[in-house]
């Protein structure tokens, strides 16, 4: 694995710097060396001579599509995972950039590791980490752990079926296989079992930790309304306090508000610092447009999000 | 411990409209409680947070004078949430309010100088606090000539307009009132402020500068003063900034180390100049 | 005389605690997510969690705190102020990073001028039961922020956890109220030396080399600089930092209003959130990540020094542990210093175009 990433990463570079030189772009956006181990960060590069500075790897959480809006006056290059990818297309459909204004160096992705997966199954803290074939390697002051990197997918990663970048400038990694479509995601499953009071109890709980910092909202490329509902003073819509109602109340009309335009990514539950479990919800109404629209966001590059539109046909049972 | 976060309650006592824009209100508040009357000492310039319950609070700058008594004088420029509710008030209804706050105009520095107030718009409210207060006879003698420069885009738009009848009757102050647009009644002058300034050329001697109204007035405005060789000592301003607090706890109203609830609103400009431009 | 309380007599420690207190301690949410919480049952109690996401300043300055109860009928108004507190309280495990932000927090809500009542009103008579914190994360640095692992100051009693048992000092005259308390016991040397020995362990490993000495004056030309441009650039707008940090303390005050009744409310307020600043004409000071990112920093390490004498860091690590994109603190500190900036070249690119 840490093969084919170098590999990747080499192609990221070199492109990276032959638009910087050819003034293809102004900036490229991609992932550079974290902070601390198991984490990368957003890294924004101009000068062409520094594109050394850019890696990949299976810790390359962040879902960059979220930065296109706040570089929204420069030529962009910036490096996208299949879910990236698709934000991107879901974003061009609501005309957020110009047609030539973005680069897209597609990585065809290998699923990306939950650091705080990692990180609790082992005791102490880990003060060196990196990938050895398949595996993880972890090291902190008394231990060295090897981990099977197959078992700390992202929740989203697990299930995604569209590894490989539908549109890319270029590809900078060979393509992988795709999964076939897991007719329904194990967690949804379990989820969807639940009686309905059941259902709305672990909804409670988990909403119950939000701290309204808006890290979901923000590390969310859909999430880019000038102003959101929830800051809107006239009319006010919400209350800012911890209430539970309040908190629910934001939970479930972001995520519907994402109806038909959420790619699935997970960066929203990434951002959580309460890690809240947010991807349970997204996934789910992400099956039901599948299921009533046949509409998956960000595959087809020229039809709308279903809610978006009207159409003589469009299922109505729900109206009763 | 004193709560400062508790307002005291006052009544409306008279709201009228002030500009045919209908865009400004002024209201006059009395006290309902005389040991809140018997505390409340304020110097021009400055501010109290107004309470609209379930609305919210907002921050207005004194527009009366401590010479007046019994009552406190707001101007409300229809804005936002509180804004608007205060717009709609009727006379007689319950309003908290919590202040005096901020620092307001130094008034002895200014004691035995003379003094050139120019005013723009709609910030005139805490100008006319401290040009009544000056007019008071008690305080009159406090300060030499005293200068007023006052525009407003349209006649319509001047705020206390039988004042400024008043004052222009009055032969212990010069008044200048000016508009950018006359209309067919107006006899007075035509002209933006900074224009009026250079014309009128008070001098700097011995004489200290109040200036209050939009950005755009006092950008130019500025180097008229600086041109008439008042030094950014002896001017003054207020600014505006979005309050919560009002006493310096809350975070964003600063500038620098310094809160304009707290250590301002009011500042000379060559206590500005050693901020940060972040305002 | 150094005092222990063994780990099996907590529970019934907490209980007669709980009688005369509001005890306010870490509780585990989830697998790995604690907060300061009111204590009901001692067992909810988790000293062996990492240091909770949400700071103990909570206990004083509450994310989400009613100010007052209003009733209006026609023209009439009544407000009653909901500033009392009915118990005295205790904080059981804050790590001294916390503690030391408590003091920080004094300075702002007791300091000279106008006095908190909401918080004073929690603050005092709250005795403080400090928690040493024997393993120190890389991304921790609070000597660097005059602070340690280890730092009794502004504990009223400290506990060091030996594993069965714990260390206890009573440091204050409110400490030392507990000395007849029969769950302490007297601590044998061995007991002693394992404790000073952790304590050894501890204060090596806590990072002492971010260079906030000095910041205020080396940040004091550093409005206009470059640096900010680039900065921020990753920084998405959330508020993760400050509110997780411990001394963060800006806050918005709102009215919650049913028809003829409602609250107000002060919340936790970010700076980096653009509504902060912006004002009703729709001017923002503010405008950008650039203005916000700085504001946050400066008031950190420059204003705050200028107005309280230190900087408004204790080194918890929060803000680097929990930020979604990696935004490290140090590095922006490291870049104020000339020794600094040749360690974090690589990483921040202050190209300027």
């Amino acid at each position: 694995m840490e093969e084919r990433s170098k590999a990747i990463q080499d192609r990221i570079r070199e492109k990276a710097r032959e638009l910087l030189l050819n003034k293809t772009v102004d900036l490229i956006i991609g992932f550079g060396e974290g902070s601390f181990p198991l984490r990368t960060t957003p890294r924004f590069i101009r000068d062409p001579e520094k594109t050394d500075r850019l890696i990949w790897n299976s810790f390359c959480e962040n879902n960059l599509a979220t930065y296109l809006h706040k570089f929204n006056k420069f030529k962009v290059g910036i490096v996208v995972k299949g879910c990236d990818a698709r934000s991107v297309i879901a974003l061009s459909l609501e005309k957020r950039f110009k047609p030539d204004q973005l680069f897209l160096m597609g990585v065809p992705c290998q699923r990306m590791v939950d650091r705080r997966k990692v990180k609790r199954a082992v005791k102490g803290e880990i003060l060196r980490a990196f990938e050895q074939g398949d595996q993880i390697v972890v090291e902190g002051e008394e231990f060295k752990t090897i981990l099977k990197r197959d078992d700390f997918f992202y929740p989203s990663c697990q299930v995604c079926i569209h590894r490989n970048p539908i549109q890319a400038d270029v590809l900078v990694g060979d393509p992988v296989e795709e999964s076939p479509l897991i007719e329904i995601h194990p967690e949804i499953q379990e989820f969807a079992k639940k009686s309905a009071e059941e259902r709305w109890k672990y909804f409670e709980k988990e909403s119950s930790r939000c701290i309204r910092c808006y890290a979901c909202r923000e590390a969310c490329p859909m999430c880019y309304c000038a102003e959101c509902f929830v800051d809107s003073s006239n009319p006010k819509w919400i209350e800012k306090s911890l209430s539970p109602s309040d908190l629910e109340f934001y939970h479930i009309v972001r995520a519907y508000h994402q109806t038909g335009r959420c790619t699935g990514c997970g960066a929203c539950e990434r951002a959580c610092p309460m890690e809240i479990r947010l991807t349970y919800l997204t996934q789910k109404l992400n099956r039901d447009v599948k299921e009533l629209f046949n509409y998956e966001t960000g595959i087809d590059t020229k039809t709308l999000p279903p809610l978006s539109t009207y159409d003589m046909e469009d299922k109505q049972d729900f109206i009763k | 411990m004193k709560n400062p976060y508790f307002p005291i309650p006052m009544k409306v006592k008279q709201a009228y409209v002030e500009t045919v824009d209908r865009m400004l209100r002024t209201i006059e508040l009395s006290f309902l409680n005389e040991e809140d009357e018997r505390a409340f000492h304020f110097t021009p310039g400055q501010f109290c947070e107004l309470s609209i319950l379930g609305k919210g609070e907002a921050s207005f700058g004194i527009a009366s004078s401590p010479t007046e008594n019994n009552s406190l004088k707001f101007t409300i420029n229809k804005a936002g949430v509180v804004t608007t509710a205060l717009h709609h008030i009727e006379e007689g209804t319950e309003v908290g309010v919590r202040g005096p706050l901020g620092n307001g105009y130094p008034i002895p520095l200014f004691e035995g100088k003379n003094v050139l107030v120019i005013g723009g718009g709609f910030a005139f409210t805490t100008l006319r606090s401290l040009i009544t207060y000056f007019l008071h006879p008690q305080n009159r003698s406090k300060v030499n000539e005293i200068t007023v420069i006052y525009g407003a885009r349209m006649p319509g738009l001047l705020l206390y307009k039988a004042e400024l009848l008043e004052w222009e009757k009055r032969s212990d102050i010069k008044l200048v009132v000016t508009v950018d647009w006359g209309d067919k009644d107006w006899k007075g002058k035509v002209g933006l402020v900074p224009n009026v300034l250079e014309e009128v050329a008070p001098s700097s001697e011995n004489s200290y500068a109040v200036i209050c109204g939009p950005p755009i007035m006092i950008k130019f405005t500025f180097p008229k003063l600086m041109a008439l060789r008042f030094p950014n000592e002896r001017i003054y301003t207020s600014l505006e900034k979005r309050m919560k607090c009002g006493i310096g706890k809350c975070g964003r109203c600063n500038i620098g180390h310094l809160y304009v609830c707290k250590d301002g609103p009011v500042f000379s400009y060559a206590e500005l100049e050693k901020l940060p431009k972040d305002y | 005389m150094t005092l222990k309380l063994d780990k099996k007599d907590l529970k019934a420690f907490l209980e007669t605690l709980m009688d005369e207190y509001d005890l306010f301690a870490p509780v585990q949410l989830a697998e790995g997510v604690s907060i300061y919480k009111k204590i009901d049952r001692p067992d909810d109690v988790d000293l062996s969690t990492s240091n909770p996401q949400k700071p103990a300043k909570e206990v004083f300055f509450p994310q989400s705190e009613t100010m007052f109860r209003y009733e209006k009928a026609g023209k009439q108004q009544q407000m009653t102020s909901t500033e009392g507190v009915e118990k005295k309280r205790v904080i059981l495990g804050a790590r001294p990073c916390d503690i030391q932000a408590v003091s920080i927090l004094d300075d702002v809500f007791l300091g000279k001028e106008y006095k908190d009542v909401y918080y004073g009103n929690k603050r005092n008579g709250t005795t403080l039961i400090g928690l040493a914190c024997n393993h120190p994360l890389s991304t921790c640095f609070c000597p660097s922020a005059g602070g340690g692992p280890f730092l009794r100051k502004g504990s009223d009693i400290f506990l060091i956890d030996l594993g069965e048992t714990f260390i206890v000092e009573l440091l204050t005259e409110k400490g030392m109220t507990f000395q007849k308390n029969k769950f302490f016991k007297e601590a044998n040397t061995k007991e002693i030396s394992l404790a000073q020995e952790i304590e050894e362990k501890a204060s090596k490993k806590a990072d002492a080399s971010v260079p906030i000495e000095g910041i205020d004056r080396r940040s004091d030309l550093m409005m206009e600089s470059p640096f900010w441009d680039r900065m921020h650039e990753k920084c998405i707008g959330c508020g993760v930092c400050t509110f997780l940090c411990p001394t963060c303390h800006c806050f918005d005050i709102v009215d919650e209003a049913l028809t003829n009744k409602g609250q107000r409310v002060r919340n936790w307020d970010s700076c980096l959130f653009p509504l902060y600043s912006q004002e009703t004409s729709g001017h923002n000071p503010r405008p950008t990540g650039r203005e916000r990112t700085r504001q946050r920093l400066m008031h950190k390490f420059n204003y705050f020094p200028k107005n309280f004498g230190r900087v408004a860091c204790v080194g918890c690590g929060r803000c680097i542990l929990y930020c979604p994109v990696n935004f490290d603190i140090r590095q922006a500190i490291n870049l104020t210093s000339a020794k600094g900036i040749r360690k974090v070249k690589d990483q921040v690119d202050l190209t300027r175009r």
